[in-house]
């Protein structure tokens, strides 16, 4: 909910401080983060619908400590033998989380009470060299992990290092090639699962769409296309193909951001239609409605949720 | 079938053996098997088209329905802020907000 207006609004900015009326090519614009190549496609594409009911609260104690408590009530799916039937057992989950905002650092926890707990650090330890870490701890033994990113941000490039738990080596790197078209690279190496790969992706924007496409050595390729009809709509479509297990996905969708309200709507090729509405309210209450309607599984879950406090 | 033949039979009248002629004739019974198929494939044909309509129609209301309702809201919020500005006296620009 936290990114419900500012990060289009920042990605607006960056498009617009773009002004290229001549090449310069000792002066490119840093390009978007590797991980982030598609934000545009999936804050369109991969709203989070939910089912069954939501409710945030978010307290500020002081300008940069906030605290937060959620719960969710509803079904869970757990996976079966056969695919065609989900099983969904009735949950409840109460989190808590604490946030650290500081223009240098940011420190955020969460704890839920079926005892997986998560935190996340991003400190910068210079103005060009940032660090991310995420530790997840569960009570289920394999599944708990830990991951540090060092990311080096150049005047026309991005360098980023990974290091996770069960020996995983990975690092990006993505190079503005024009001050349009942007090309990366990534490699990683997993110790426990044994398991290299290595992947290329190039970005394509300008003022109106954005275009991505990403192909991987593990056999998959992604691309989308963004168009943004004005600034408060866009459309977006995504293709996912895998080589190896021949599975491919497709799915357009639209985000209307209005004055009181945001909706976003998707349908994708395995007959799945989903659709998030966040209405504001009033300063600091969000009313969320999610639907999505499986019509190959006759699986249909709806939610609502509140959001209040931010 | 043959019941009925030989009762009409019975009574006499050579047009009851007509009849039954033509209703064992071979285009009759065709008719009859094309009729009887033909109802079969309309009823796939009205069910297939009903749960395309019933696909169709709660798409429609999950993905359209809400974004005319939340647009036709701003609309109107639009209007409300129009008219305000006018009655407060202030220059009504059209280019007061992004849209």
């Amino acid at each position: 909910m936290a990114d419900l207006f500012p990060p289009l609004a920042t990605a607006q900015i960056d498009a617009k401080t773009k002004v290229d009326e001549k090449v310069d090519y000792s002066n490119l614009p840093c390009p978007v983060p590797y991980e982030e190549l598609h934000r545009e496609a999936i804050m369109t594409l991969k709203a989070d619908n939910f089912e069954g009911l939501r409710f945030d609260f978010s307290k500020g104690l002081s300008q940069k400590f906030s605290l937060s408590h959620s719960v969710m009530m509803g079904p869970t799916e757990v996976p079966s033998q056969s695919p065609d039937t989900t099983i969904k057992i009735p949950t409840a989950h109460y989190e808590f989380g604490a946030n650290y905002y500081d223009p240098k650092l940011v420190l955020m926890g969460r704890v839920m009470t079926d005892g997986r707990l998560n935190a996340r650090v991003k400190a910068d330890l210079t103005d060009k060299l940032i660090l991310k870490a995420n530790a997840l701890l569960t009570n289920e033994p394999h599944m708990s992990h830990a991951m540090f990113n060092f990311d080096y941000m150049g005047s026309d490039y991005r360098a980023q290092l990974q290091l996770g738990n069960s020996a995983l080596i990975g690092a990006t790197y993505i190079q503005s090639v024009t001050p349009r078209l942007s090309l990366g690279g990534e490699v990683f190496w997993a110790g426990v699962p044994r398991k290299s790969g290595i992947g290329y992706a190039a970005r394509y924007e300008t003022d109106k769409m954005v275009a991505t496409a990403q192909v991987a050595s593990i056999g998959s390729l992604s691309m989308n296309y963004v168009q943004k009809i004005s600034d408060k709509v866009s459309l977006a479509t995504d293709f996912v193909y895998n080589y190896f297990s021949r599975d491919v996905a497709a799915s357009v969708g639209y985000d209307y951001i209005l004055r009181q309200s945001r909706v976003r709507g998707k349908i994708d090729s395995n007959g799945v239609a989903s659709a998030l509405l966040e209405e504001r309210l009033s300063m600091g209450l969000n009313f969320l409605l999610s639907a999505e309607l499986d019509h190959k599984k006759k699986d249909y879950k709806f939610g609502f949720g509140l959001t209040v406090g931010q | 079938m043959a019941k009925r033949i030989g009762g009409a039979g019975k009574s006499g009248g050579g047009d009851s053996n007509i009849l039954a002629w033509i209703s064992n004739s071979e285009i009759v019974s065709q008719g009859r098997r094309a009729a009887g198929d033909a109802v079969g494939v309309s009823k796939k044909l009205i069910w297939s088209t009903g749960k395309a309509a019933w696909i169709a129609g709660t798409t429609f209301l999950i993905l359209v329905v809400p974004l005319i309702i939340e647009m036709d809201r701003e609309a109107q919020l639009n209007e409300i802020d129009l008219q305000q500005a006018s009655l407060l006296g202030a220059p009504a620009s059209p280019v007061q907000r992004g849209m």
